[in-house]
C-alpha cells in the first residue's frame, strides 16, 4: 500500500479510519457530465458511527462506494487506515475488503447457496485459510451474542430479513475490520426488526470500539450514530453531532427544500 | 432485442443442427442407393426403406436431446424473466396466454433455425454430388436427387419438437404470481425440488422392468444368441427409464462428483451452484449421458464382439483382418451419427451455464464486495463446468461399458461363455479429450462474463 507521509500523519494524530480528500467523482462524457461528487475531503473518525445523509441522487451512497474501495475516484485521494487507497488495482482493493472492510448491505447479503456457517467463514477462507482458532472463537461468540446458534446450518432463504441482517452484521463483525460500511441496513425491514439491527451496530461501537458507516435516508436511522454528515449535490452541507429524529427530520426538509 | 436473440441464439442453433442432421441424412441415403445401383430404386424401394429406417433411428436420438436442450433452455430463460412476467401478470396477462406466446417464440426461432439447417443440408448434398464424381468418390454419370419430400417432413418435425419443447420448458410461466413483481427480492427461488411423482414411478418401473429383462437376457445367452433381443429390449427400457428420471438419478452422481471438489471456497460454491438447482442440472447433463453412453455402447459392443469372435478366425488371418476392418468402419460410423447428438448436448450444457451466470449477476457482485478475485470468480465457473462435464462422461462411460457389454454377452454368450468387457481405450481417451475441450470451451464465455461483473451489482437495487 501506498502511504502518504503528512496526511498519513494526519491520519494518526486525529485517529481517523477513513479519509478524502478532494474527492471529486463525474459520470458521463464531457458534454452531459454528471457531478456526483464535488471536492469532497472528510475523515471519519475511529470508534464512531457516522450516519451519511441525504436525498435521492445527492451522491451519499456513491461517497460510501469510493470509500469502501468499490469505485474509483476522478479526482483526489482516499485513505483507509493510515493506507492510501485511491490508484491500487483491482486485486489490491479485493484484498483490502476481505478483511479490512465490512459491508452490510439493504438485502441480499448472503450468499444463497452457502449456509450460515458457510456465510460467517468465507471472508476467511477467501484468502486460503479458514479462520484460526481465536477467529473461531470469535465468530462462536457472535453467533451466541447475535442469537444464530440454532440457525448454522440453515440457508438464508429459510431466515428471516431480520435474522438474515443480523448474519450479515456478525460477518462484517467477524474479521475485526478497520471500519463496516452499512447501506441502508434497515431499508428492507420493518421498524422494530429495523430498531433492533441499529442497536446491534450502536453496541458493537459502544462495547468493541468498532468503526461503521452507514448510508441512510432514515432520520430514525441516523438518529442513533454519533455524527451524521449531510449531502447535497455531491457537496457535504452539514457535519452534526448526535441529534434526535425530529431534528434530523428538519434539517433533511431544509435540504429538500434549498434544492428546491 | 439484443438480449432476445441471445437468449434464444441457442434455440435456434440446436434446431438448425437437429435439421442438418436429418436432412443429410435422408438425402444421402437417397444418393447413396443411386451411387449403389440406379435400378434398385426403379425396382422397390425396400433397401432405401431399410436405410430410412436406420437413419431414422439416429435422427429421433438428435431429435431427442435437441428438444430436452430447448426444454432446459426455456425453462432457464423464463427464470431470468420471472419478474417482468409477474408484472404483466399483475397489469392482466392471463397465465396460459404467457405461456403461449413464450412457446410461440420457440416456434419462430424453431422454425428460423430449422430453414437455416435445411438450407445448408442441400448445400452439403449438391456440393458432395457436384464434386463427388470428379473426386472419384461417388460413381460418374449418374443422376443424384437433390431432394426428397421426406426431407420436409423432417424440416417440419424438428420446428414441431421446438414448439413442443418451449412449451414443456415454459411450464413455470403458469405459477407466477403476479405479487412477484412488487417484491424487492430478485434471487431466484429456490427449487423446491418438484414433486414429479408420477414420472419417478414410471422411471423405477421401466428400470425394474429393464434390469429384470437384462437377467432374463444373460441367463438365456447361455443357451442362444436370441438372448439379444431380449436384453435388447431390456437396455431399452432400463436407459428409458435412467433418461425418464434423470431429476432422480443424476443429481446424486453430480453430488458424487462435486465431492472430489471440496477444499477451496471457490470449489465448495462449485458445488452448491450445481446443487442449488438439481432438475437443471440434471436436464442440462443428461443429453450429454445419452450421447457418450450410446457412443461407448457401440465401440465395447463392437471390440467385445471382435475379441470373443476372435478365437474363432485365430487360424485365418485373412478373415480376421476382415472382420476387424468391418468392425472399424461400423464403430467410425456409429460414433459419428450418435456423436452429433453429443453436439447439441454440449450446446445445451454451454447454455446452460452461461445463463446461469447472467442469472446470478447480483450474487457475483457481492462476492466481489466480500473480497472474491476476478480469478477466483473464474475458477469458480470453470470448476462448475468441470464437474458437469466429469459427471455426465463418467455416468455415460460406466452406463456405455455396461450395456455394450450386455450386447456382446447376449449374442455370444452361448459361445464362448462368459467374458469381461473389452474397452477400446482409444475410444476412451478421446471421449475424455472430448470432455476436457468441452469443459473449457463451456466456461470460456460464462467465465469471461463473470469476471466483467462489477462489486458494485451487489448493491443495485434492480
Amino acid at each position: 500500500m501506498r502511504s502518504f507521509g503528512s496526511m498519513e500523519n494526519f491520519a494518526q494524530h486525529t485517529q481517523m479510519v477513513a479519509l478524502t480528500q478532494g474527492l471529486s467523482r463525474y459520470y458521463g462524457a464531457d458534454a452531459q457530465r454528471v457531478t456526483a461528487l464535488d471536492d469532497i475531503s472528510i475523515g471519519l473518525r475511529s470508534g464512531q458511527f457516522t450516519a451519511i445523509m441525504g436525498p435521492s441522487g445527492s451522491g451519499k451512497s456513491t461517497l460510501m462506494h469510493i470509500m469502501a474501495g468499490l469505485e474509483t475516484p476522478s479526482a483526489g485521494r482516499v485513505w483507509l487506515g493510515g493506507d492510501e487507497i485511491s490508484g491500487l488495482g483491482d486485486a489490491a482493493l479485493t484484498k483490502l475488503r476481505r478483511r479490512r472492510i465490512g459491508f452490510v448491505f439493504q438485502a441480499f447479503n448472503l450468499v444463497p447457496t452457502l449456509d450460515i456457517l458457510g456465510n460467517l467463514r468465507l471472508p476467511f477462507e477467501l484468502g486460503g485459510h479458514g479462520p484460526n482458532a481465536e477467529e473461531r472463537r470469535r465468530i462462536d461468540s457472535l453467533v451466541h451474542a447475535l442469537g444464530l446458534t440454532d440457525r448454522l446450518k440453515h440457508r438464508p432463504h429459510e431466515l428471516s430479513g431480520g435474522q438474515q441482517q443480523r448474519v450479515a452484521i456478525a460477518r462484517a463483525l467477524a474479521t475485526k475490520p478497520d471500519i463496516i460500511f452499512a447501506d441502508e441496513p434497515t431499508g428492507a425491514l420493518d421498524s422494530r426488526t429495523g430498531r433492533e439491527v441499529l442497536g446491534l451496530l450502536r453496541s458493537a461501537v459502544d462495547t468493541s470500539g468498532q468503526s461503521i458507516a452507514m448510508v441512510t435516508h432514515d432520520p430514525v436511522a441516523a438518529s442513533h450514530a454519533d455524527r451524521i454528515l449531510f449531502l447535497n449535490d455531491g457537496r457535504i452541507v452539514a457535519d452534526r453531532g448526535p441529534m434526535v429524529p425530529a431534528q434530523i427530520a428538519e434539517t433533511m426538509l431544509r435540504l429538500e427544500e434549498l434544492a428546491a | 432485442m439484443s438480449g432476445a436473440i441471445r437468449e434464444h441464439a441457442v434455440t435456434v442453433i440446436v434446431s438448425a443442427l437437429s435439421t442438418l442432421f436429418a436432412v443429410t441424412l435422408i438425402l444421402f441415403t437417397g444418393v447413396m442407393t443411386v451411387a449403389i445401383d440406379p435400378e434398385l430404386v426403379e425396382e422397390s424401394g425396400t433397401f432405401r426403406l431399410v436405410l430410412l429406417m436406420v437413419c431414422c433411428i439416429f435422427i429421433v436420438i438428435a431429435l431427442y436431446v435437441g428438444a430436452i436442450v430447448t426444454a432446459n433452455t426455456f425453462a432457464t430463460i423464463i427464470a431470468g424473466r420471472l419478474r417482468s412476467i409477474a408484472l404483466l401478470r399483475l397489469i392482466g396477462a392471463t397465465a396460459n396466454r404467457m405461456r403461449a406466446r413464450v412457446a410461440g417464440e420457440g416456434l419462430l426461432m424453431g422454425l428460423l433455425g430449422s430453414v437455416i439447417g435445411f438450407v445448408l443440408a442441400e448445400l452439403l448434398c449438391f456440393s458432395a454430388t457436384a464434386i463427388g464424381p470428379a473426386l472419384g468418390w461417388l460413381p460418374t454419370g449418374r443422376a443424384y436427387p437433390l431432394f426428397d419430400p421426406v426431407a420436409l417432413i423432417a424440416l417440419v418435425v424438428v420446428v414441431f419438437t421446438t414448439w413442443c419443447a418451449a412449451w414443456v420448458g415454459s411450464r413455470r410461466v403458469a405459477s407466477v404470481s403476479p405479487i412477484e413483481a412488487t417484491g424487492a427480492a430478485v434471487e431466484l427461488t429456490p427449487n423446491a425440488a418438484m414433486r414429479r411423482t408420477g414420472r419417478t414411478v414410471w422411471s423405477i418401473i421401466l428400470l425394474v422392468i429393464g434390469a429384470a429383462l437384462i437377467a432374463l437376457g444373460l441367463i438365456v445367452s447361455v443357451f442362444s444368441p436370441f438372448a439379444l433381443f431380449v436384453s435388447f429390449v431390456g437396455g431399452l427400457f432400463s436407459f428409458t427409464g435412467i433418461v425418464f428420471g434423470a431429476h432422480v438419478v443424476m443429481p446424486p452422481v453430480l453430488r458424487l462428483v462435486g465431492r472430489g471438489f471440496r477444499g477451496a471456497p471457490t470449489a465448495t460454491l462449485a458445488s452448491a451452484n450445481i446443487a442449488r438447482f438439481p432438475e437443471r442440472s440434471a436436464r442440462s447433463t443428461i443429453g450429454l449421458v445419452i450421447g457418450v453412453t450410446l457412443i461407448t455402447m457401440f465401440a465395447v459392443a463392437l471390440e467385445s464382439y471382435r475379441a470373443m469372435t476372435l478365437s474363432y478366425f485365430a487360424f485365418d488371418p485373412s478373415a480376421e483382418a476382415a472382420l476387424d476392418q468391418t468392425l472399424a468402419v461400423t464403430t467410425a460410423i456409429f460414433t459419428g451419427l450418435v456423436g452429433f447428438s453429443a453436439i447439441i448436448a454440449a450446446v445445451g450444457m454451454i447454455n446452460t451455464l452461461s445463463l446461469g451466470v447472467l442469472q446470478r449477476t447480483r450474487e457475483l457482485g457481492l462476492l466481489r464486495a466480500l473480497g472474491f478475485t476476478g480469478a477466483q470468480v473464474r475458477r469458480m465457473v470453470m470448476t462448475e463446468s468441470a464437474q458437469m462435464v466429469i459427471a455426465a462422461l463418467g455416468f455415460g462411460l460406466i452406463l456405455g461399458v455396461f450395456y455394450g457389454w450386455v450386447a456382446a454377452q447376449s449374442l455370444l454368450g452361448a459361445q464362448v461363455g462368459f467374458a469381461a468387457p473389452s474397452v477400446p481405450w482409444l475410444l476412451v481417451c478421446g471421449v475424455v479429450v472430448f470432455g476436457v475441450a468441452l469443459a473449457l470451451v463451456a466456461s470460456a464465455t460464462p467465465a469471461r462474463r463473470a469476471v466483467r461483473v462489477t462489486p458494485l451489482t451487489a448493491l443495485a437495487v434492480d
